[in-house]
């Protein structure tokens, strides 16, 4: 069988290869996963929030809320951008994984789509009409288990991924093929409830630290409220703490146990959750917003790295290892992306910076500077790639 | 080779289709929208006419919560339909492209984030520093555009990439620059009846708001005949033969180009009535105007993908996921050789090939293959099971039902059925059936028994 398996995987590999080293494409996946995480977390935290405090919440959680429930759709926008770079590494280098669990799940991979534009219409529509006084609750309501329901689906996808012993008989038991795709294979509810829920307090308990430290630098800052919130972002994350622990521990013993990674899972998962207690126990609500978003980072770097660590140890076992992927250096794929690198970050750095500024009603002169350059950038850049094509008639 | 997935209700490439015609919609609107109302927002801080940030906010509101969010999301939607649909033929586009789509990926992350500071910072900055938003916006807009029309025209000329296969030669391909022009220019059309929608719904009386509608219309009108242009003399002479003859054949249903003509006949009266008349302008016109836009989208976006018939990446692969070229730079090797000697079957990883001559002879087990071959070679473009059925009044909506097909042509037995599955590469846009002559065979009996399932439905509806 477990041959049968090897040759099913080696078949199913893209003839093309990758265009660069497949490490390389690994270390990006890994990367961008981290922003794509942590904006899914937190338009799930916010929207929740956002619901609870009109439910239950007092005067100045109130007040708050209304900052959550403009905060969930923007999050989930980017959080849906921000996505699109692990998708785009994922299947090029587990291409026999991802469409092999695109096609087992294929309803449910074709409805998430529209599962996620639901989320984010409920939610713009709460933030735009919903009130306190009980209007519109539903859509927040709604657009929170739409969100929990896209996420569902896409730690389905993850989990197929991670059995192809199993694809044949999910597929076609007795040689009758299901076709239709509707059936959610693979889950792992421990790992659903420290990558999606947990992670979603902290997410939204690290950006409530940011907001407390950015706007107490205005003059009309309001102290009190600020510590507030900032008081409240601090408690959730060290509140978050255990709860990361024991899903991490039944995770690491519910599926890292199959692959062998218990043991390893269960100190990564101790030493996160050790560093989000400690970092935080001495951070300074008002002051510390950055230092917070560092460690949550630097802690969904190390999540990401485990989640990765189980996908490459699964297909390990039928001779699948990314460092043997077929590649060919594709030197002008290679430069299109660093160049294209070097002007994406200038301009996305002006337009953040634009965003900070504006708080403060002006934007600091060298920053002016770098978005003259950054728009002078784009221009070459778009210039450069519509007419590098210009050959085919020379 | 990858499990099939059909569809449900819906065949899968129509789910492929609808949320194509979507982006299109979404994401042709921002880039034009995006220099629309940098030009506007050009007028406002030159020409001190700062009633015009009153259209902007309103336009930015509506980009940024459906254009750009919603363009976005779609643009995953399609990755994941077509994921569903066909994985080997996205794959062969994400192993080619990749890096240019993660250059793509860096072009969205500036627009979602760009029209997100735009709305938020509209009257909390410098208009200066505000206009640079604009031109960011509009450039980065453009930037996306010029990569993914890269891709999507490869799938139908990949050009010289067929013999070296370089990225490069691929993406420059012979039809990149007609179509990303006429591309260009008719997103400014679809820009008109978004600008309309949100001009008409500003207060009435405002001079500048018929001014909006006027000029938006006027270059709407522009796009449009320009676009229209580059089609007759530049698109469709760039073309390759074979696609012309698809285009031509029963392939593309006529009531396609009916939508397609009809939308734009529509749309060309509709501008010229926004310019002389701009006055009458209504919310519910322009609503209808973008619902007429994206039924000729999505007949445009249907023609684009069946004129390559019978492949999916032109001369690469076909629609069933086949490798039809060999590659050898890229180690690819032509599939259809071996396929015929050595069978199709011992390419399905995900069916236990038969071990034994009395295995495969064993009736169930014969049809269940067929079935399964059935499903590999004719579900990319066909309703097989009846899964991906909708039943509308006395019609039936499948997608070329291929039980439905075999009827038509009388074939019903299953030496006539075996008989017509040998000939199919006769037509333009169908490849021959792979395989042995038992696989075909065992084919022919899942067919007949298709065939033999009940009476025709009242009416073939055709998409």
């Amino acid at each position: 069988m477990e041959m049968l398996n090897t040759e099913m995987l080696r078949m199913m590999r893209d003839p093309l290869g990758a265009p660069l080293h497949p490490t390389l494409i690994q270390v990006l996946l890994v990367a961008t996963f981290v922003l794509h995480i942590f904006f899914v977390t937190l338009a799930l935290g916010a929207a929740s929030f956002a619901l609870w405090a009109f439910l239950r919440g007092n005067e100045w959680q109130r007040r708050l809320a209304r900052v959550a429930a403009r905060l969930a759709p923007n999050a989930v926008g980017l959080g849906v951008v921000t996505g699109i770079a692990p998708l785009l590494f994922v299947q090029t280098i587990y291409d026999p994984l991802w469409y092999a669990a695109n096609t087992l799940t294929g309803f449910w991979s074709t409805l998430f789509i529209f599962v996620v534009m639901g989320g984010y219409s409920m939610a713009y529509l709460f933030y735009l009409k919903g009130s306190p006084q009980g209007r519109l609750l539903w859509a927040s309501g709604l657009s929170i288990a739409l969100i929990l329901l896209a996420g569902w689906i896409m730690h389905v996808l993850a989990n197929t991924q991670l059995y192809p012993e199993y694809w044949r008989e999910w597929y076609a038991p007795n040689l009758e093929p299901d076709t239709r795709g509707v059936v959610f294979h693979a889950y792992n509810l421990p790992r659903v409830a420290f990558l999606l829920l947990v992670s979603s307090v902290l997410s939204l308990g690290v950006t409530l630290m940011l907001f407390a430290w950015y706007f107490r630098q205005r003059d009309d800052a309001d102290y009190e409220y600020l510590t507030q919130v900032g008081n409240l972002g601090k408690r959730l994350a060290l509140v978050s703490a255990p709860l990361l622990w024991i899903t991490g521990i039944a995770w690491s013993f519910t599926q890292g146990i199959q692959f062998g990674l218990h043991i390893v899972m269960a100190l990564a998962f101790t030493f996160i959750a050790l560093l989000i207690r400690e970092g935080f126990r001495h951070l300074d609500p008002l002051t510390g917003g950055v230092r917070a978003l560092g460690f949550w980072l630097l802690s969904l770097l190390g999540i990401g790295v485990i989640r990765e660590t189980i996908r490459a140890t699964s297909v390990a076992r039928y001779g699948y290892r990314v460092a043997d992927y077929p590649f060919v250096w594709d030197w002008a794929s290679v430069l299109v992306f660093a160049l294209t690198t070097v002007v994406g970050v200038a301009v996305i750095a002006y337009l953040v910076l634009v965003l900070y500024d504006s708080g403060k009603g002006e934007v600091r002169p060298w920053a002016e500077k770098l978005g003259r350059v950054s728009i002078g950038m784009l221009g070459a850049w778009l210039a450069l790639f519509i007419l590098l094509g210009v050959r085919l008639y020379l | 080779m990858y499990p099939t997935w059909e569809g449900v209700f819906v065949h899968s490439a129509m789910y492929v289709a609808i949320v194509a015609a979507f982006h299109v919609l979404a994401s042709h609107l921002t880039v034009a929208a995006a220099w629309f109302n940098l030009y506007l927002e050009r007028r406002a801080v030159y020409e001190n006419r700062p009633e015009f940030y009153e259209y902007l906010k309103r336009s930015a509101l509506g980009l940024l919560v459906f254009a750009y969010v919603f363009g976005a999301l779609a643009g995953v939607g399609i990755w994941q339909t077509t994921t569903a649909a066909n994985p080997r033929g996205i794959s062969t586009l994400i192993h080619n492209f990749v890096l240019y789509w993660g250059a793509e990926w860096y072009m969205f992350l500036i627009d979602v984030v760009g029209i997100i500071v735009y709305y938020y910072t509209l009257g909390r900055v410098n208009p200066r520093t505000h206009l640079k938003l604009a031109w960011i916006l509009a450039l980065g807009a453009t930037g996306t555009m010029a990569i993914i029309v890269g891709i999507l025209s490869f799938k139908l000329t990949p050009g010289a990439w067929l013999q070296t296969g370089a990225s490069l030669d691929g993406f420059y391909n012979p039809t990149y620059y007609p179509m990303l022009f006429m591309r260009l220019s008719l997103m400014f059309t679809i820009t008109a009846a978004w600008a309309c929608l949100i001009a008409s719904l500003m207060p009435k009386g405002s001079p500048w708001r018929e001014h909006i509608i006027r000029r938006a219309s006027i270059l709407g009108l522009a796009g449009l005949i320009v676009g229209a242009l580059i089609w007759q003399f530049w698109y469709y002479p760039t073309l390759p033969e074979h696609a012309r003859q698809v285009m031509a054949s029963r392939a593309v249903p006529a009531i396609t180009y009916q939508a397609i003509l009809g939308g734009a006949v529509l749309t060309l009266l509709g501008l010229l009535v926004n310019i002389i008349a701009p006055r009458m302008q209504r919310p519910i016109i322009a609503l209808g105007a973008m619902g007429v836009l994206f039924l000729a989208i999505f007949g445009a976006e249907r023609t684009r993908e069946v004129m390559r018939k019978p492949d999916i990446i032109a001369g690469y692969m076909s629609s069933n996921q086949l490798v039809i070229a060999d590659i050898p730079s890229r180690g690819a090797r032509n599939e259809e050789a071996r396929l015929n000697q050595e069978g199709v079957l011992g390419q399905l990883p995900f069916v236990k090939p038969p071990k034994t001559a009395q295995e495969l002879y064993d009736t169930q087990r014969y049809w269940k293959i067929g079935k399964q071959l059935v499903l590999q070679q004719c579900a990319s473009c066909h309703s097989v099971s009846r899964q991906t059925a909708i039943q509308v009044g006395r019609h039936e909506l499948r997608l070329r039902p291929v039980d439905e097909l075999l009827r038509m042509r009388g074939a019903k037995t299953r030496e006539s059925i075996e008989a017509y599955l040998n000939a199919i590469g006769g037509f333009p846009y169908m490849h021959p059936v792979k395989g042995t002559a038992e696989e075909r065979a065992a084919m022919a009996m899942y067919l007949q028994s298709l065939v033999e399932e009940g009476e025709p439905p009242a009416a073939l509806a055709r998409r």
